[in-house]
């Protein structure tokens, strides 16, 4: 616990350090003439990077445990082989695909980032949705319609706290893969920590790529460290 | 001993044959996509490749209405033959016949279009041919779900399919096709580049990964090292990592130029190569370890007491007990491979993603697609492939 908010400082700290540390990034890179990124603050990245991708999960949380509980009850079992096939179906499709797919319809932005993003994290959520439902034992669910409770009950009390553990893991899968995919987005005009390495690149600047990779790849590596941490108290309270 | 009602339940013979449990999701799939492009369109034309496009109407005339027919009539089919288990890799094929004949319609549409417009004119396939080219898929893979959810028959017919069309001239008056046909040397070399960048990081991977992978069956530190390394990797963004590389692979090239004759140096593609191979380690690596395992214990200790050397053991037993396991590792990596080789041409690494890249700075709608599509298809081919070599060795066991 502990070492991570150490790193989140560290993080926040290199942030507002970065447009100071000019004389770093000129020795660096003697051959660029403005090797600072100091044409948007980094805070303002992080947050547009962090609204964008959370933002995206929390949808995608909502949708994938929607389509599991759906998909593990009455009439809706029969969907089971459809969302099977799109999870096959996307796991052979890159997110940039569908990005680039969706940018002549929904234009430049976040929209287009906002919806690969929605439909990749959605179904990691979708399918330890349904492992965790199905894993909860017909003898527990008898016991709880004997006691005289409702479906909904049943699916609020028993089930869901049951398939909690499960459920937690596939959010952690989606959220790491939203807070690393977001920078993707930054090639269809979503505002991101991805952006200074989009413009650098378009613009032979690799002191701005090396400035956005670090930022980039660091909160990627603190939101799955964070989850893991969270996780495991979550296992052992 | 009496019999406990849950032997019996199963016991009960069945009467008559019930629908499989895809049926449903077939059914409405087929039904959809059927609906789709009179909903949402089948052609959009834009009167030259500035302007938007907008929705046109099909012209009706023969050819253009027994194309539809056969589109509707073989999505009805699929439904049909969705309601029968024995039947569902035909409704699968049904679903590629389906794909065809509404490509053909959009074709000759297009075609009976562009006649009376002006020769700058294009046209592309509408929203609904888009959703209902998806359903048919996602109804191919349903049918498929069964069977480890690759729907090998529909690809291979598709591709012959569209192949065979295209070959005919059919979609010759469709945009994209136009598109393609204009640049057709620059879509060789993008498509070669990209089977490059990807062959390359998988051997690459492979490379690195089997002998460390067989070194860490005996050492666990070295396991634990490898694992963690490799799962490190997955957590940076592909972007971030193509963007680290390009540093210090600059300063070596500027260090020893020789390098340079090698293709390395900070813009091209061994920066791309390396950052792919990252990411593939950890589904080889893993696969490898936990195929090398399928080997039980005691079965390693009977052939350990009958004088097989290691080397034996690992070429008699655990190499042939462990390949399913083992191929599925190279599958998930090697569709992976294909999906990140995108990325490359953002660090000048070339491959299909120029072509995407390029069409998204024009906004260029038909560019994007003649990159996107291509790296669709490859990645599904890959995946079916390597599903059909892993059932191959599933049944020869």
């Amino acid at each position: 616990m502990i070492a991570l908010l150490a790193q989140v400082a560290g993080f926040l700290l290199a942030l507002w350090a970065a447009p100071h540390l000019g004389v770093l990034w000129h020795a660096l890179f003697p051959a660029l003439a403005r090797p600072t990124w100091d044409s948007q603050s980094w805070f303002t990245l992080l947050g547009e990077h962090l609204l964008l991708s959370l933002g995206a999960a929390l949808i995608a949380a909502v949708l994938g445990l929607g389509a599991g509980i759906l998909a593990t009850r009455g009439a809706g079992r029969a969907l089971r082989p459809l969302l099977d096939a799109l999870f096959a179906f996307a796991q052979a499709i890159p997110p940039v695909a569908v990005i680039a797919l969706a940018l002549p319809l929904l234009g430049f932005g976040a929209a287009p980032t906002l919806l690969a993003l929605v439909l990749y994290a959605a179904l990691p959520v979708m399918r330890s949705a349904v492992a965790g439902l199905d894993a909860v034992s017909p003898a527990v669910l008898d016991a709880a319609r004997g006691t005289g409770m409702g479906r909904a009950g049943i699916l609020a009390r028993v089930e869901l706290p049951l398939a909690l553990p499960v459920i937690q893991a596939g959010l952690r899968v989606a959220v790491v893969l939203s807070v690393a995919t977001t920078a993707v987005g930054a090639v269809a005009g979503a505002s991101c920590l991805g952006t200074p390495i989009v413009v650098g690149l378009a613009n032979g600047n690799t002191a701005w790529v090396l400035q956005g990779a670090i930022f980039t790849a660091w909160l990627a590596l603190i939101a799955d460290r964070a989850l893991r941490l969270g996780l495991r108290r979550g296992a052992t309270a | 001993m009496p019999l406990r009602p849950a032997l019996l339940a199963t016991a009960r013979p069945t009467t008559a044959p019930s629908p499989p449990r895809e049926a449903t999701a077939v059914a409405l799939l087929a039904a959809l996509a059927a609906l789709a492009p009179f909903l949402l369109g089948w052609l959009s034309v834009a009167p030259n490749r500035l302007l938007s496009p907008r929705p046109a109407a099909l012209p009706m005339e023969p050819g253009l209405g027994l194309a539809m027919g056969g589109f509707l009539l073989a999505c009805l089919l699929v439904l049909l033959l969705a309601r029968r288990t024995a039947l569902l890799p035909w409704a699968e094929a049904a679903a590629a016949l389906a794909l065809c004949a509404l490509l053909a319609t959009t074709g000759l549409g297009a075609r009976a279009v562009l006649e009376a417009a002006s020769p700058a004119a294009r046209a592309m396939p509408a929203a609904g041919v888009w959703l209902a080219m998806l359903l048919l898929a996602l109804a191919a893979g349903s049918c498929a779900a069964g069977r480890g959810g690759t729907p090998g028959r529909f690809l291979a017919l598709a591709v012959l399919g569209v192949g065979g069309m295209l070959a005919t001239g059919l979609l010759d008056s469709l945009s994209v096709v136009r598109e393609a046909a204009a640049r057709g040397p620059e879509l060789r070399t993008a498509l070669n580049g990209h089977l490059a960048l990807a062959g390359g990081a998988l051997a690459l991977a492979l490379l690195i990964s089997v002998p460390l992978g067989l070194l860490a069956l005996r050492h666990p530190r070295l396991e634990a090292a490898l694992m963690g390394v490799a799962n490190g990797f997955q957590v940076v963004p592909s972007l971030a990592l193509f963007g680290l590389l390009m540093g210090p692979l600059a300063a070596l090239a500027s260090l020893w130029p020789a390098l340079r004759q090698w293709g390395v140096g900070g813009i091209g593609p061994a920066p791309a190569i390396l950052g792919i191979a990252a990411y593939l380690l950890l589904p080889l690596a893993s696969s490898l370890l936990a195929g090398l395992r399928v080997a039980s214990p005691a079965l390693l200790d009977a052939a350990r007491g009958q004088g097989m050397t290691e080397g034996g053991i690992l070429r008699r037993l655990r190499l042939p007990l462990g390949r399913g396991v083992m191929l599925g590792g190279l599958r998930v990596a090697a569709v992976q491979a294909v999906g990140l080789a995108t990325l490359a041409a953002l660090i000048g690494g070339g491959g299909l993603g120029r072509l995407v890249f390029q069409g998204i700075g024009q906004m260029a709608t038909d560019l994007i697609l003649l990159g996107v599509l291509p790296v669709v298809l490859l990645s599904l081919l890959v995946d079916g492939l390597l599903a059909l070599l892993q059932s191959a060795l599933e049944v020869a066991r």
